[in-house]
């Protein structure tokens, strides 16, 4: 490429390529030969402290670790997992296969999860990639718009006429996420500061909210698990829905309405759901 | 503050004329700092001190954010961000606006940084001279621009178009870099004050990052202060580098080296007294030492306007500049 012909476009695009490629930018140069005639002199100024290859790998530098870090407090128990030496060629290859886009860093580790799914060392952990969705859904959750949350004095205020109308959702900052592993106490471990342990394979469904702007998560119990999941509509559910469902959702030997008054009582203590507009 | 058209010219300006802009030639500053509040001796709002500024809201003129931390739906950073606007002035400072890139202006992102002013109230909105990306793709970094005609065309356009949509004049920061362009034309100063002027907007002047680019590309870094325009220097940046031996590195991580104090206090002599901002982003100490910092400049520009005062007097200078700083 040479200095004179080169237009503004083409200079940042041959400058992204050099950047991002993993091998660095002096093998990303030699991919280049057809249009830099193998060399950058002709582009970036040198002096006797560095040649603009030198240069140009500050810039690479910076970019890679810069997007590491970044993943690395995302998604600290993913690393905990894999350890720093699996956690970088994991960062590498993510960040080839989705490269950020958005003008937000905060965005840019958004697809860790679905990039883990498909990688072959979930054959060694299993567990990896729904730990990385609860961690990101960890972090939706502290961001997600606030709302007014129902709380019980709302409720009881309703008249019993009132109940068959009043529709229902979760919170914005909720979230439900399905795994065949108890993928929270992994995180836990991690969090807590102590050494992680396998997960329990175990159909579960983690609930993630916030409260006081606080992210808490658990996992579900099975009798609501099912109520939640109707209640994750964001057009609202018939509270009478929600409470059939935990009812059928009740063991034989349960009192059916002992338990939806607790479980409701536990939900709109964490301020998990709405009430939607009529 | 209503943006106000800025002179215009053919597309095509010949090297000899944009020397010429560089100097002022059509410089018809709308802008003035006047228009702009001095606001004093501030830092950077950052998480680690959320809890401290809430409880004690400790002596400080004024906080900078940094704007994409808050283009969020909600949660708590907005709502520490509410709660602080209501005792201190603050500035949006953005990392992303890629002024600079090809790829056409992200209107989504302005949508939001739009409504998060209209929602802060900011005394203004600053971001950099760069580019961040390219081929809708991001760098997240501070890529430098070469110093030519294309590049300020293009760029001034952009901020024109940038603060029609904000209904601001905005503040574009010179950045720290590590390589220049064989194809400029032009000294990064003449860079600046070209696209300062064609595009009709205010500078946020980095000292540290001339420092920085002085050393990295060897020039007098004071000869970059005696060209930039007064009145469209709006704010002061301040922060630390690490030195890589061959060349420096702005990180944001360490104490402001005793040169950059230097500048610093050589920029207020030639520019006046300008609202200042303590930078601190990464191994980010205990607040305590961020207020040190902001009254170190206090100190500094006391003394450096002081400085001014004295020489006014004593040659009987009626000059704007060391008028204007001596107040």
């Amino acid at each position: 490429m040479s200095a004179d012909a080169v237009d503004l476009k083409h200079l940042q695009q041959f400058l992204y390529r050099l950047i991002t490629v993993p091998g660095g930018v002096a093998e990303g140069l030699a991919q280049e030969v057809a249009i830099t005639g193998g060399g950058l002199d002709q582009l970036v100024i040198s002096d006797d402290r560095m040649s603009p290859v030198e240069r140009v790998e500050v810039y690479a530098n910076g970019y890679f670790y810069r997007l590491l870090e970044v993943l690395k407090e995302d998604y600290p128990a993913t690393l905990a997992v894999a350890g720093d030496d699996h956690f970088h060629n994991l960062a590498t290859g993510y960040l080839i296969d989705y490269p950020p886009t958005q003008p937000s860093i905060h965005f840019a580790g958004l697809n860790f999860a679905a990039y883990l799914a498909t990688h072959p060392l979930r054959a060694r952990w299993p567990f990896i990639a729904d730990l990385a969705r609860l961690e990101r859904a960890t972090l939706e959750s502290f961001h997600a718009a606030g709302a007014p949350a129902l709380h019980a004095e709302a409720l009881r205020a309703l008249s019993p006429t009132e109940w068959p109308a009043l529709t229902i959702r979760l919170h914005p900052a909720t979230r439900l996420i399905e795994s065949e592993w108890r993928i929270d106490t992994v995180l836990r471990e991690v969090e807590d500061g102590r050494a992680w342990t396998d997960p329990e394979r175990d159909d579960a469904t983690i609930l993630v909210w916030r409260r006081d702007n606080h992210v808490y998560y658990r996992a579900t119990e099975a009798a609501e698990r099912e109520a939640l999941g109707l209640a994750n509509d964001e057009n609202g559910v018939p509270f009478a829905a929600i409470c059939e469902s935990i009812a059928s959702a009740a063991d034989k030997n349960d009192d059916a309405a002992a338990l939806i008054n607790r479980l409701l009582a536990r939900w709109l203590l964490d301020g998990l759901l709405l009430r939607t507009a009529e | 503050m209503g943006v106000r058209a800025s002179c215009r010219r053919a597309a095509s300006v010949p090297v000899y004329s944009l020397r010429q802009l560089a100097r002022g030639w059509c410089d018809s500053i709308s802008m003035k700092r006047s228009d702009f509040p001095q606001l004093g001796f501030g830092v950077g709002l950052r998480p680690p001190h959320y809890a401290e500024i809430l409880e004690s809201r400790p002596p400080m003129d004024w906080f900078e954010v940094i704007s994409e931390n808050f283009l969020v739906a909600g949660g708590r950073p907005l709502e520490v961000l509410d709660s602080v606007r209501v005792d201190y002035p603050i500035a949006m400072h953005g990392v992303s606006l890629s002024i600079g890139t090809t790829d056409p202006l992200n209107r989504s992102y302005l949508s939001e940084l739009r409504t998060l002013a209209q929602r802060v109230e900011p005394a203004w909105i600053s971001d950099h001279l760069c580019w961040t990306g390219v081929g809708g793709r991001n760098l997240h970094d501070l890529m430098p621009l070469p110093h030519t005609e294309e590049a300020i065309m293009h760029t001034a356009r952009r901020i024109r178009e940038v603060q029609e949509i904000l209904e601001r004049p905005i503040l574009i920061e010179n950045v720290s870099s590590y390589l220049t362009y064989s194809h400029s034309r032009l000294t990064e100063w003449e860079f600046l004050t070209a696209i300062a002027a064609e595009a009709d907007c205010g500078i946020l002047l980095d000292i540290n990052n001339i420092f920085v680019n002085a050393f990295n590309h060897r020039f007098d870094p004071r000869r970059y202060i005696d060209a930039m325009p007064p009145d469209r220097v709006i704010q002061f940046h301040l922060a630390g580098h690490a030195d890589h031996g061959t060349y420096l590195l702005d990180t944001h991580d360490h104490p402001i080296r005793p040169e950059v104090w230097d500048l610093y206090e050589y920029a207020v002599r030639r520019l006046g007294a300008v609202s200042t901002l303590i930078e601190w982003d990464d191994n980010i100490p205990e607040f305590a030492v961020l207020s040190a910092a902001a009254a170190e400049a206090r100190d500094r520009e006391t003394r450096a306007v002081s400085a001014n005062c004295d020489t006014a007097k004593t040659l009987s200078l009626s000059d704007g500049t060391l008028r204007g700083a001596c107040r």
